[in-house]
């Protein structure tokens, strides 16, 4: 495949048709056109586009219809939180500009075509479950909510969470049963497939060979997936033409206060301005450290000049050491958790399930027994941060209970 | 998902043989009123639940038999083998050569820690084979040793072992002039320990079935056989298998989920009641028919009134008018009083189920102050009918039906610890008393919660 030159005249509508294949449903050049000049009908198929990029990967596989109200909702809020610089957008459903600016301003700042693409992966073999946490990081004060329309009966919410309890546990058994199965197809196929390292079948070969409708379906797919795939290598050549037509798109909006001029043209990523950026960088840091060590001195001497009143008795020596002992502990905790998540990012990657005889010289990839590993590593981390925010709510209910003169707090027996 | 039943003592041995016997010979009964398709998929089913299958082709009940004595164990086993229908696992059960002498103590302190490990091998066995495990249903008596003790110390071991597991006991209420004096401290003992450890107990009391069998199925001389027989029926028209859905065609796959889901997710509100309609002798069903009106207002006057079975049925007990202040505390000595729910499940099975009108349930009188209708109540209809019952209706039912019960045994208890009267035989094996002050103060406990429903 060679290099496609794109030419002055021509290239714009071509750089955006392809940059519209290698989309999922991607809208056409002509309501790109039309975005630029603000008309309202392009703005639902834009809005739906934002929507598809930006929901979050569960909802994109199942992808039932949500009002257009909702979606613009998601949009707003998922754009909010990624940081995005011009003010909120318009009110739907006008803004179609904004909403081009939007797009452009997500594809600039990150791998998106790339993480579009690898959502919609077509998998052959069987896959690891994607394990998806929160970072393990944050572990602010317990949040309490007391919004309710009126006074709830206790028993009721005790209810609701005992009914949580046991739905919980319908997906845990459904996955039991589905590694159950697994295993057993992967075993009753072993020595089937062609491929040396794999050895056994995966549930979709399975399916092939069992059912060749399916397989032309899966060609079908795979066909689709490499067309958006080429789609997506031929817009790294073009794309400069379409940054050009962005910037006379953001030169066509009205202009809206000192506040809009001042932001930043747009960039793409740093690796194009390379080293200047990172100087600015090492040199941020470089103050931020030095007034870092300006708090922490000043902080420490406060701190001595209030502590050496204090008594030096026998009994500060405990202390001392205790304190010294739980602090180490909460560091150990820190790093460990720190470095579980830096690990675990191994997880994240897909992975295909294969079977294969104990003590067999495996190929790259990890074993079974790293992931259970790192997995039940994660987990004490979990239950760790679950106790420690339990006996915050505790502590507080404590608190709060003590301020009512004539109630006795009595604690229910742990489950 | 499959069930693994845990016969404990004579009493489940007796009773685990009946049910699995029951369910049995309900799926592959040819009267089901159904396609051919039909009763295939409920007989896969019924045997993914309760057998699995070896080489040979009998089905093997998914059950461990426990027992302290060889007689009743060998006994059920060679019931199953000469029937030749289904059989238990050749290396299900354990059994020793001594009893527990209905001391609770003995079979909790003694025989548990000593066969723990033992007993957990032959449960983790099987549950090895089973693709998915819904979870465990224990059938055990509350008054004898074996099965009160024993019971109660596996419970809390599956407890431990299986944290993730559902488990659910079926309980023997004794008779209330039963034979075994210390009867009532071994239940209280069992239910107080079993509230911390189980998640359900569905409950049937002897003297309710055996008036059953007298005065529904005109048994002259009743046998622990009958009395087994009629509670086999009562299980089985609960755990058979049902459509997961309004309108679906597949049936469930976690009968035990679902059951506990919709009735015990509180965790002070456990105890089960089942009421079964109609219910009387083979002979008489060839020559009986029932519309589902019929049947249905029976079965909500026998949970208003804490009717046990369609006879004698108390007419006059009515929901209490909305608008009026609320009833007040339950007192239990008050015979008219009207029994309040808190969640209630009907299941429904047999011919034109689907025009079964089951709203006079879903009456926000009959549940109380805290909890809708909509979340109370829920019911499983079925097409395909059970063990040959043209129509068969069950309840099964989170109410106050077992206060009364429950209040009597733990009266009677305190009567005979307040003078200290057989407590040596307890003491001696390591339940002190203030075990029992503790299990007083639990079953306490429950009584006030669901007297204050």
């Amino acid at each position: 495949m060679g290099r496609r030159r794109c030419r002055a005249t021509g290239a714009l509508p071509q750089a955006i048709a392809t940059l519209s294949r290698s989309l999922p449903a991607g809208p056409s050049p002509e309501i790109f056109r039309r975005a630029k000049f603000d008309r309202p009908e392009a703005a639902p198929v834009l809005w739906q586009l934002l929507f598809r990029v930006l929901s979050p990967p569960a909802a994109d596989s199942t992808w039932f219809p949500l009002a257009p109200e909702a979606q613009a909702r998601v949009v707003k809020s998922a754009l909010h939180s990624l940081g995005y610089p011009r003010p909120v957008l318009a009110q739907f459903p006008e803004g179609s500009r904004e909403l081009l600016l939007a797009l452009s301003w997500l594809l600039a700042r990150g791998p998106l075509l790339e993480k579009l693409l690898d959502k919609t992966r077509l998998q052959l073999g069987d896959q690891l479950p994607q394990f998806e946490h929160e970072a393990l990081g944050s572990l602010g004060p317990p949040v309490l909510h007391v919004e309710t329309e009126g006074p709830m009966d206790l028993r009721r919410v005790q209810w609701l969470m005992g009914k949580l309890r046991f739905r919980w546990r319908h997906p845990i058994f459904s996955q039991q049963e589905q590694c159950t199965l697994l295993g057993k197809i992967h075993l009753y196929t072993s020595g089937c497939h062609s491929h040396q390292n794999l050895g056994h079948l995966s549930v979709t070969e399975t399916e092939m060979l069992r059912d060749p409708e399916s397989s032309q379906q899966l060609l079908q797919a795979l066909e689709c997936e490499n067309t958006r795939l080429e789609a997506a290598l031929e817009w790294r050549c073009c794309e400069l033409v379409f940054w050009q037509w962005m910037d006379t798109v953001l030169d066509a909006c009205p202009v809206e206060g000192p506040s809009v001029a001042s932001q930043p043209t747009v960039l793409p990523m740093i690796s194009e301005h390379g080293l200047g950026e990172l100087e600015l960088i090492e040199q941020e840091l470089q103050a931020l450290q030095e007034e870092l060590q300006e708090v922490a001195e000043s902080r420490r001497a406060a701190w001595e000049a209030q502590v050496r009143g204090l008594g030096r008795g026998p009994e500060w020596g405990t202390t001392r050491k205790a304190l010294q002992e739980s602090v180490e502990r909460e560091l150990a905790a820190l790093q460990g958790s720190w470095e579980q998540s830096s690990r675990s990012d191994q997880l994240h990657r897909p992975h295909r399930l294969v079977r294969s005889k104990e003590g067999a010289p495996g190929p790259q990839g990890l074993r079974a027994a790293e992931v259970i590993r790192m997995l039940s590593a994660q987990e004490a981390c979990l239950k760790r941060m679950l106790h420690q925010l339990q006996s915050q709510c505790q502590q507080e209910l404590a608190r709060l209970s003590g301020t009512l003169p004539d109630l006795i707090w009595i604690l229910a027996p742990r489950h | 998902m499959s069930i693994v039943t845990v016969q404990l003592g004579q009493c489940g041995n007796q009773i685990g043989f009946e049910v699995f016997d029951s369910l049995f010979s309900d799926s592959h009964c040819s009267q089901g009123l159904c396609s051919k398709r039909e009763n295939e998929a409920y007989q896969a089913s019924c045997k993914e639940r309760f057998f699995r299958e070896e080489k040979n082709g009998i089905p093997i009940a998914r059950a461990v038999l426990v027992d302290m004595e060889p007689k009743v164990i060998n006994q059920t086993l060679s019931k199953a083998a000469q029937a030749s229908r289904w059989k238990y696992g050749q290396h299900a059960c354990f059994c020793q050569k001594q009893g527990s002498g209905n001391n609770w103590a003995y079979g909790y302190s003694m025989h548990g820690p000593r066969h723990e490990e033992s007993i957990m091998n032959l449960i983790q066995k099987e549950v090895e084979k089973c693709d998915s495990l819904s979870g465990f249903f224990v059938i055990m008596s509350m008054a004898g040793g074996t099965g009160s003790g024993l019971g109660a110390f596996i419970t809390q071991k599956l407890q431990d072992q299986y944290s993730n597991s559902l488990k659910m006991n079926q309980i023997i209420w004794p008779y209330g002039t039963g034979e075994v004096i210390v009867q009532n401290y071994n239940s209280i003992l069992t239910l107080s320990h079993l509230y911390r450890s189980s998640d359900a107990f569905l409950i049937h009391e002897n003297d309710v079935v055996h008036k059953i069998c007298a005065k529904r199925m005109n048994i002259k001389q009743i046998s622990f056989s009958n009395i087994n027989q009629v509670l086999a029926h009562q299980l089985g028209s609960v755990f058979q298998p049902t459509y997961s859905s309004e309108g679906s065609f597949h049936y469930r796959r976690n009968p035990l989920g679902d059951l506990m889901e919709h009735l015990v997710p509180h965790p002070e509100f456990k105890m089960l009641g089942v009421r079964n309609i109609p219910q009387m002798s083979e002979n008489s069903l060839a020559y009986s028919t029932f519309t589902w009106a019929g049947l249905l207002k029976h079965l909500r006057q026998m949970l208003i009134s804490n009717a046990k079975m369609e006879e004698g049925i108390n007419w006059q007990v009515r929901p209490p008018l909305s608008g009026l202040p609320p009833l007040g505390k339950m007192s239990v000595n008050k015979e008219l009083h009207f029994n309040t729910s808190i969640a209630n499940l009907v299941i429904l099975r047999g011919k034109d189920v689907l025009s079964a009108d089951v709203e006079a349930f879903k009456d926000p009188a009959l549940y109380t102050s805290w909890l809708e209708p909509v979340d109370a109540f829920s019911v499983w209809k079925t097409q395909r009918a059970f063990n040959k019952y043209e129509k068969c209706a069950a309840l099964v039912s989170n109410s106050q039906f077992l206060v009364k019960p429950l209040d009597m045994i733990v009266g009677k208890a305190w009567n005979m610890f307040a003078s200290k009267a057989y407590i040596h035989q307890y003491t001696k094996f390591g339940i002190e008393e203030e075990d029992f002050l503790d299990s007083f103060t639990l079953l306490e406990q429950v009584v006030a919660s669901y007297c204050n429903v």
